[in-house]
């Protein structure tokens, strides 16, 4: 945009070469939109049932003119499964992302200042486990020890296999953290007498809070929309996250419960958009390969 | 409040690296003890084998009569110091002060109080509420200097608190910590490379090479009498002369003159001749006992300057009052000040006895 | 070690190791067991398993079923990951950074959003898209009645899942073409070079790497991907039925986990496979 200020117009073969790249700047301009716009509605379009169709008089798979109405919702909180769904996800999100922080924090910090022989094969050992042992590829022996051990339908089992999957990758991402925790911070508190846990507590702990908080959000985020283990591993009905309980949402026919079902997404979703918010406000999108996963 | 004792003290990094090699002295109670030497000799490891940071291969460590040698770092009652000052960027100044005492298990608002007092004597009474990122080097290395002191140790133990500053705060600082330490009485080791701030701070100051402590004395010793060439070499802004010498019968002779001899040395031996240049007096005439060379390079040191004499026997150099600078290229005589020439052993590079 | 204290150090590896060992360690080496084995949920062969070798594996190898599993995991990946989202992930990146300010956060927002909301309520939403009767895609195109499902199961899931994916490559390769200097592009704008032979010569060589992490990472969430199972259920007659939707319907829903384990083994073997690529690759990077 700022060349034709800089050269001479006063020169005809300069003049033909500007005029040239107008033409191709407005060009690819017009290029870019059209291309935009395709991408507005490609994206777009699944989105719009879930803004619409909560608040429609008439919901059905048909996306109708909005003609607004909160009765959607009072067939949502007379749902006893609904509500409770989302408070199960709540719980195995919540105990997970504890769990995940916790353990991984622990274990990044010892294996940061601990100097172990092939503790970085290790951390690569795991990382790698990680990664191929996904939940599909593994759905088989997990379910079958939970169910050998009398576990299917145990909340607290499901939180550990679902923490067990995230901590290698946390780990990994913590220990970098904990990497960067000058040595002195801990030396200065161990001077005055702080013990291990009150230096993990009051020192290093708030240092690398960040990168807590991306752990404990990502694991959120991860357990909120995972379907599969709680699908094989809680069968009933009080103790399904709202991702499984979503699949009771219809009638004997088949026929979905729309009022039910488009309240009960957009309730769902909202907090992995507000949670995504945070921290992309605060934190900006730190950029882990492998943090999706 | 406290004296501490080292006996044969050691430290070998798993490595194999003895970086403190058998050290024993004894610091006494109250005392300002600067430990010097150049850059990788183990000032920071020996400090930090007394802090308890490193756990003491050999020997013992006590502090104020206490036998601390296996202790973990918070049961020896000191404070330190780091180099990066090591304030918890999370915790505002007034929190960081409190530290130590929140460790201690001090009511919140009995720490602050506490805090508060110990940052008003540091001229810290407005940043309470900042945290270390707000602050300027000076102000955080008074900020680490108060949460140190608020701890009440009978030790303090400062690992080149100074080396961040700039040259001018550093003069100041130095006087500020001084007069604080005077203040308190407290027993400290404060570590740095720099002489001229152990000589200016230091009631008494060891200088260490390569793990062993090679001399221990008060500033005036150190600098008027260095126990060997190491320390005749490294302290002192401007460098000692250390000249070869043959001893005859009551006379010095050097390539550039000669001496007279202190007695009882014996006949017919080598030695290492060391005049500091300040201990030198110019003559522009021929003078007894005096060395002669070529005024060669002049360099301004203020009040005064170096004068540089090729002599036969190399470079002597000599601080001239500036208004008696002489011209390049003229003759001059350095003339030594009576009881100030050291003689060095050749084999050992010790002081020889005069 | 100091400070810590190696006892204290071990104490706070432990648990996260044991969590590692019990759910990641264990399964994958009872695959390796269990797919030897004929063992079902329930009958004969749920009280006494019975060893039968390989035979899981041959049965697999020669099962028509197993073998249009793999060839429609391959084109699912492919298309949908290495092509999908992979190119248009690549031209949002570099063509949205030069749209006006609102336009890119429209476009960027709606992209993230497909990539964030939770699997079941996407694919609920995709349902109503296609749905046969009152879909919206049917209204737009005036096509009702077609059965995009039904008549096109492998297009149906393709397109999903470049739908739901795509932000990741987005994100990445805008967080690589911001690494490009400027003043690289400005070198070859000034020799005259065409925005083409920019790409080439001066952005290509320097986003390589990141193209190839991005290109495993994405084939390796993709393959394991269990959503299309729930867009289609793996039909019809088996013609969405990637790898992990065949290892749930034989085993889970069939009870034959002793040959879902051994696929689920063929699976684990993948996955190394593409997982080394990545890491010999981040290490490399690292080091
Ligand atoms: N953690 C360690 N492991 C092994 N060797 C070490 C370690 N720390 C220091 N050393 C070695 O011990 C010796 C003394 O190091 P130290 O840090 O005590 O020197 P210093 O006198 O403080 O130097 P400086 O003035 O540069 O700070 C050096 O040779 C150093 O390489
Ligand atoms: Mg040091």
């Amino acid at each position: 945009m700022s060349e034709p200020q800089r050269v001479d117009p006063g020169n005809r073969a300069v003049r033909r070469i500007l005029g040239d790249a107008v033409v191709r700047h407005a060009l690819s301009r017009i290029g870019l939109y059209v291309f935009a716009g395709v991408m507005l509605v490609f994206f777009a379009l699944p989105l719009l049932w879930l803004v619409l169709t909560p608040f429609s008089r008439t919901p059905a798979y048909q996306i109708t003119a909005p003609s607004f109405t909160l009765h959607n919702f009072r067939v949502l909180l007379d749902n006893p499964f609904a509500l409770r769904s989302i408070g199960n996800s709540l719980i195995l999100a919540g105990g997970t992302a504890v769990l995940a922080v916790v353990f991984a924090g622990t274990a990044a910090y010892a294996l940061s200042r601990v100097r172990l022989p092939g503790r970085d094969a290790l951390l690569y050992a795991i990382l790698l486990l990680s990664s191929i042992v996904t939940g599909t590829a593994a759905m088989v022996p997990i379910f079958l020890m939970l169910f050998q051990l009398n576990m299917i339908d145990n909340r607290l089992a499901l939180v550990l296999v679902l923490t067990g999957g995230l901590l290698p990758s946390a780990m990994f991402i913590l220990k970098d953290f904990m990497d960067s925790v000058p040595k002195s911070y801990e030396e200065s508190a161990r001077v005055f007498g702080a013990s291990p846990l009150q230096i993990l507590r009051h020192v290093v702990a708030p240092v690398v809070r960040p990168g807590l908080a991306t752990i404990a959000v990502w694991a959120i985020v991860q357990v909120w929309g995972n379907f599969l283990l709680p699908y094989i591993l809680l069968h009933d009905q009080n103790k399904q996250p709202a991702a499984v309980i979503m699949y009771t949402f219809y009638d004997e026919g088949g026929t979905p419960n729309f009022a039910l079902i488009s309240t009960f997404s957009l309730l769902y979703s909202v907090p992995v958009v507000v949670a995504y918010l945070i921290v992309n406000r605060r934190y900006g999108f730190r950029f882990q390969g492998g943090i999706k996963g | 409040m406290a004296t501490i004792e080292l006996a044969a003290l050691e430290k070998t990094y798993p490595g194999g690296v003895r970086a403190v090699d058998g050290l024993s002295l004894t610091i006494g109670d109250g005392e300002f003890f600067a430990l010097l030497g150049p850059s990788g000799c183990g000032k920071t490891t020996l400090l930090r084998t007394i802090a308890g940071l490193e756990e003491a291969t050999g020997g013992s460590l006590s502090i104020g009569e206490r036998e601390v040698t296996r202790l973990a770092p918070g049961q020896r009652d000191v404070a330190m110091v780091f180099q990066d000052y090591a304030l918890f960027p999370h915790m505002t100044v007034l929190d960081n002060i409190a530290y130590p005492l929140r460790i201690k298990r001090v009511a919140r608002a009995a720490r602050h109080e506490k805090a508060r007092q110990t940052g008003d004597g540091l001229e810290l009474a407005e940043l309470m509420a900042r945290r270390p990122a707000e602050l300027s080097g000076g102000q955080q290395q008074r900020v680490a200097l108060a949460r140190a002191v608020v701890a009440h140790p009978s030790a303090f133990l400062f690992d080149e608190p100074l080396s961040n500053l700039d040259a001018r705060l550093r003069l100041s600082a130095r006087t500020f910590l001084k007069r604080l330490q005077r203040e308190l009485g407290v027993t400290t080791i404060f570590v740095t490379h720099d002489q001229a701030e152990a000589l200016a701070m230091a009631d008494r100051i060891a200088v260490m090479e390569a793990g062993r402590i090679r001399q221990v004395g008060t500033p005036r010793e150190v600098f008027g009498r260095p126990a060997n060439t190491f320390v005749a070499n490294f302290i002192g802004s401007t460098p000692m002369n250390l000249l070869p010498a043959t001893v005859t019968d009551h006379r010095l002779l050097l390539a550039a003159g000669s001496l007279p001899a202190p007695s009882g040395l014996g006949a017919r031996r080598e030695v290492t001749v060391g005049i500091r240049p300040e201990y030198l007096d110019f003559s522009a005439t021929a003078v007894p006992d005096a060395l002669s060379g070529t005024v060669g390079i002049v360099e301004h040191l203020g009040t005064s300057s170096l004068v540089t004499l090729e002599t036969d026997g190399g470079p002597i150099g000599v601080v001239v009052p500036e208004e008696a600078e002489p011209a390049a290229g003229s003759t001059g005589w350095a003339v030594p000040r009576p009881g100030r020439v050291l003689l060095y052993d050749n084999e050992t590079g010790d002081l020889l006895p005069t | 070690m100091a400070g810590l204290g190696t006892g204290r150090a071990v104490l706070f590896v432990v648990p996260a190791l044991a969590l590692i060992a019990a759910f990641l360690v264990f399964p994958a080496l009872w695959t390796l067991y269990l797919g030897v084995l004929k063992y079902d949920l329930a009958g004969s062969n749920a009280a006494a398993p019975q060893f039968v070798g390989l035979g899981n594996y041959t049965d697999a190898l020669t099962d028509p079923r197993f073998a249009n599993s793999v060839l429609l995991t391959l084109a699912f990946v492919g298309l949908s990951a290495v092509l999908g989202q992979n190119g248009l992930g690549f031209l949002l990146a570099a063509t949205l950074r030069r749209a006006v300010g609102w336009v890119r956060m429209l476009v960027n927002g709606l992209v993230l959003l497909s990539w964030i909301l939770p699997g079941t309520v996407v694919v609920f939403l995709w349902q109503a898209l296609l749905d046969r009767n009152g879909g919206t895609l049917n209204a737009l195109l005036d096509t009702p009645g077609a059965a995009w499902t039904l008549d096109h199961p492998l297009a149906t899931i393709v397109v999903f899942n470049i739908w739901r994916g795509t932000a990741f490559s987005m994100l990445l390769y805008s967080a690589a073409l911001d690494a490009v200097p400027t003043s690289h592009l400005e070198t070859a704008r000034l020799y005259g070079s065409g925005p083409l032979r920019t790409f080439r010569d001066v952005v290509l060589p320097r986003i390589r790497g990141h193209i190839l992490t991005n290109t495993l990472l994405i084939t390796l969430w993709t393959f394991n991907d269990f959503t299309p199972y729930m867009l289609t259920g793996g039909g019809p007659e088996h013609r969405s039925e990637t790898l992990p939707v065949y290892v749930y319907r034989m085993s889970i829903e069939g009870g034959q986990l002793g040959f879902g384990s051994a696929i689920s083994l063929i699976m684990l073997v993948i996955n190394l496979v593409i997982a080394l690529f990545y890491l010999r690759l981040l290490r490399r990077r690292g080091g």
